[in-house]
Parts: C-alpha cells; structure tokens; sequence
C-alpha cells in the first residue's frame, strides 16, 4: 500500500502527459471532445488511487461534473456545426400496428395498475411504450413530462406524511404505491420511445 | 468547537453552518465575497436583457439585433445558476465541495457563453468547454492528492499548522480553478463579451473574480 499510491501516482502522471499531448496534436473538433472525455477519466483514476471510503464518494460527483461538462460541450457542438439529426421514418408497417394498440395498451396499463408498484409500473409502460410506438408520440412527451413531475411530488408528500403523521402511514403507502406506478411508467415509455429517434428526440 | 486558527487570512469566523462533517463558514473575508456575489445573482434575477445596436462603420446606418427570448430565458437561467453555485464556493469549508463549486461555475459559464447562435461566439464556448473539461484533471487531482497526504479535505484541519499541505496539490488546485472558472483569462474574450446579453455576460466575470479571491485565501491558508 505504501508503495502503491507513489507508483500510481506515475503511471498517472505519464498518462496525462500522453492524454493532454494527444489535445494539443488533435486538430479535429470531434475528436478533441472524446480525448477530453479521455483526460476526465484520468481525473477519477486521480480520486480512486486514494484508495478509501472517501474516494469513493467523491468518484460519483466527479463522474456527473464530468458527465455534465461533455454532454454541455457536446450541445456547443451540435449548434456549432448546425447538425441536425435527419426525419426518421417508420422501422416497419404492420396491420395490427394500426388497429390493436389502443386495446392492448389499455389491458397492460390496467393490469400494471393491478399490481401496482415497481412492477406495475414496468408492466403499464410496456403498453405506453407499445401504443406510443404505433401511433407516434409527438405530443405526449409533454404529457408524460407533466404527469411524473407530479407523481414524483406525490410520491415526496407521502414521505411527509409517514414523518409527520405516523397514524396516517396507509394512505401514504396508498400515494407512494400510487406515485411510484406513474413514475415508473412514465420513465420506462420515455427510454422506450427514445430509442426510436424520432424528429424530437 | 469551531476556531479558525488565528493565521488566517479570512480573519476569524463569524458564523459556523454545520451540514454534518460538511461546515460552512462565514469569516469577514468570506461574507464580504459572499455579499458581492450575492448583489450580482439578485442584478441577474431581476434585470432585462439589453438589445444591442450594430452600427455600420462610416455611414449613419445602424440595425438592431434579434434577442431570442428562449435564448434570453437560458441565459438568465445559467447566470442565477452560476451565482448559486459562487454563493456555495465562497462559504464552503471543504475542499472537495469548492472543486465541485468551481466546477459548476464552469458548466453554468459554457451556458452562458454558449446561449448563441453566432458562429464565432459558439467557436469560443467550445475552446473554453475543452478547456473547463480538461481543468478537472487538476481540479480533483489536487483534491484528491490533498485527501491522501492529509486525510481530511476539512478547511478546519489543513488550515492548522500541525497539517502540511504539498505544494503540487495547492498549484493543481488553482491551475485548476484557473481553467474552470477563469473563462476570460484565456479564451478569445472579445468574441464571448462581444456578444448581446450584458446583464448576463457579467455573471461570467463576477465569478471568476470570485473564485479567484477564494481560492488564493485557500491555498495561503493551508
């Protein structure tokens, strides 16, 4: 251990000079992006080599101002360049895409409202997501914005209630069972229509 | 509990806000940094974006240049952020969370810079986006080095005589500062500040100065 960090330390030391030479040398925008997020990396090797508890707590903010810092660079880019990413068009035209999505959405999203909870929430946005994939989700992004924004405020007065009035701890875990459903849902039809890559993603 | 030791150049402390092992601290040095950021977050808050005039050069003719007011709204955003964040680096006392501080004062900075659809503003936010992410090496490399020959990252600790900081930790962490907060030291500034949007633009000054002044009391200090 003793000699571990001073070793460490080096091996950092030789891989920055390599990371910050390798910018210097790097003509092209792109690339001097992911270099940098290259030298980041180095900056979290520099927190880990401390090799304690605390290190590790301070490994996850510095992964988000990291994370933060390249995804703001990044939007530079994209408006710099003026790219644009182009209309997608539908993967696939099936009959059934057509006709059946409001049904079936409907059961998933009740049965998911059965079970409630985490996995009523993952059961329900599997009927969101596949209703929104057929019938296209321009507008219901907003929506579903909206509708976790207040599930999630719900969700946070049910921990009032359980802190400040014990007694009423059922009703909480009614809103908190609730809230999570939508939240969940919510989240999971956002990732499943992301993927698609339509003109608003 | 609490005492500054007496060599500091803060003075000594004023008020103590403990967040668990996290304290911050008000020292007459701190306050006055602190009251200064302060007055310019309320000016970001409540002030209106100016419209800037071009005028043509040897002629009378001059033209006005389109505010996007969504561009505006992001701009004060970031601007309230960044003083947000220079409010928390000017009282914390704890190494690591002035690194985040500053760090954030970096992000909220690019935004500001980057709430443009000019090309040459845009070119100059991404020279200095490149610039602020490679300043995190230093940045946390410092505080990380500080962790591991001290053991603590607590202002109250390394600012007594019994603690020894090295000196490449105290030179990492204001080579760092520099490239994360200090935007106009080094990236074109004539092309950012040439940009509309005075009230805002301000912000990016206000902290770097900010910043600087804190992190010069802190590497003396230790």
């Amino acid at each position: 251990m003793e000699i571990a960090y001073p070793v460490g330390l080096i091996v950092v030391a030789a891989a920055i000079i390599i990371g910050f030479a390798a910018i210097v040398r790097e003509k092209d925008d792109l690339h001097r992006i992911l270099l940098t997020d290259l030298a980041e990396i180095l900056a979290l090797v520099l927190i880990a080599l401390v090799a304690t508890d605390l290190a590790e707590a301070l490994i996850l903010p510095g992964l988000v101002v990291g994370i933060s810092e390249l995804m703001a660079v990044s939007e530079v880019y994209i408006a710099k360049e003026g790219l644009r990413a182009p209309p997608a068009e539908p993967a696939f035209r099936i009959e059934v895409m057509e006709s059946a999505p409001g049904i079936l959405a409907l059961i998933l999203v009740a049965y998911g409202i059965v079970l409630s909870g985490f996995t009523g929430g993952a059961i329900a946005a599997v009927g969101a997501v596949f209703y929104f994939m057929c019938r296209g989700h321009v507008e219901q992004f907003e929506l579903i914005e909206t509708v976790s924004g207040y599930a999630w405020a719900i969700w946070i007065g049910a921990f009032f209630i359980f802190m400040l009035l014990p007694a009423y701890w059922f009703f909480a875990v009614m809103m908190a069972g609730g809230a999570i459903l939508i939240k969940v849902m919510a989240k999971m039809s956002l990732v499943g229509t992301m993927r698609r890559g339509g003109p608003d993603v | 509990m609490f005492n500054l030791p007496t060599g500091n150049i803060g003075g000594q402390e004023l008020f103590v806000l403990e967040f668990g092992d996290i304290v911050a601290y008000f020292s007459p040095y701190t306050t006055a940094l602190f009251v200064f950021a302060l007055i310019f977050t309320a000016l970001a808050i409540v002030s209106r974006p100016e419209k800037q005039m071009d005028i043509a050069f040897g002629g009378d003719a001059y033209y006005a240049k389109e505010v996007d007011p969504n561009l505006m709204r992001f701009q004060r955003f970031m601007a309230i952020a960044c003083g947000l964040a220079t409010l928390g680096a000017m009282v914390t006392g704890d190494v690591f969370n002035f690194t985040l501080f500053a760090s954030m004062v970096g992000i909220t900075n690019i935004g500001i810079v980057a709430a443009y659809r000019n090309r040459h503003v845009l070119n100059a936010a991404f020279q200095y986006g490149i610039v602020a992410m490679l300043a995190t090496v230093p940045l946390f490399g410092g505080a990380a080095i500080i962790l591991a020959s001290t053991g603590t990252l607590s202002m109250w600790e390394l600012f007594t005589a019994a603690v020894t900081v090295p000196l490449i930790a105290k030179a990492f962490l204001v080579l760092g500062v520099m490239g994360e907060g200090m935007a106009p030291f080094y990236v074109a500034k004539a092309e950012i500040t040439r940009a509309q949007g005075a009230p805002f633009i301000l912000m990016v000054h206000v902290s770097s100065l900010l910043l600087f002044l804190r992190v010069t009391e802190i590497v003396i200090s230790m």
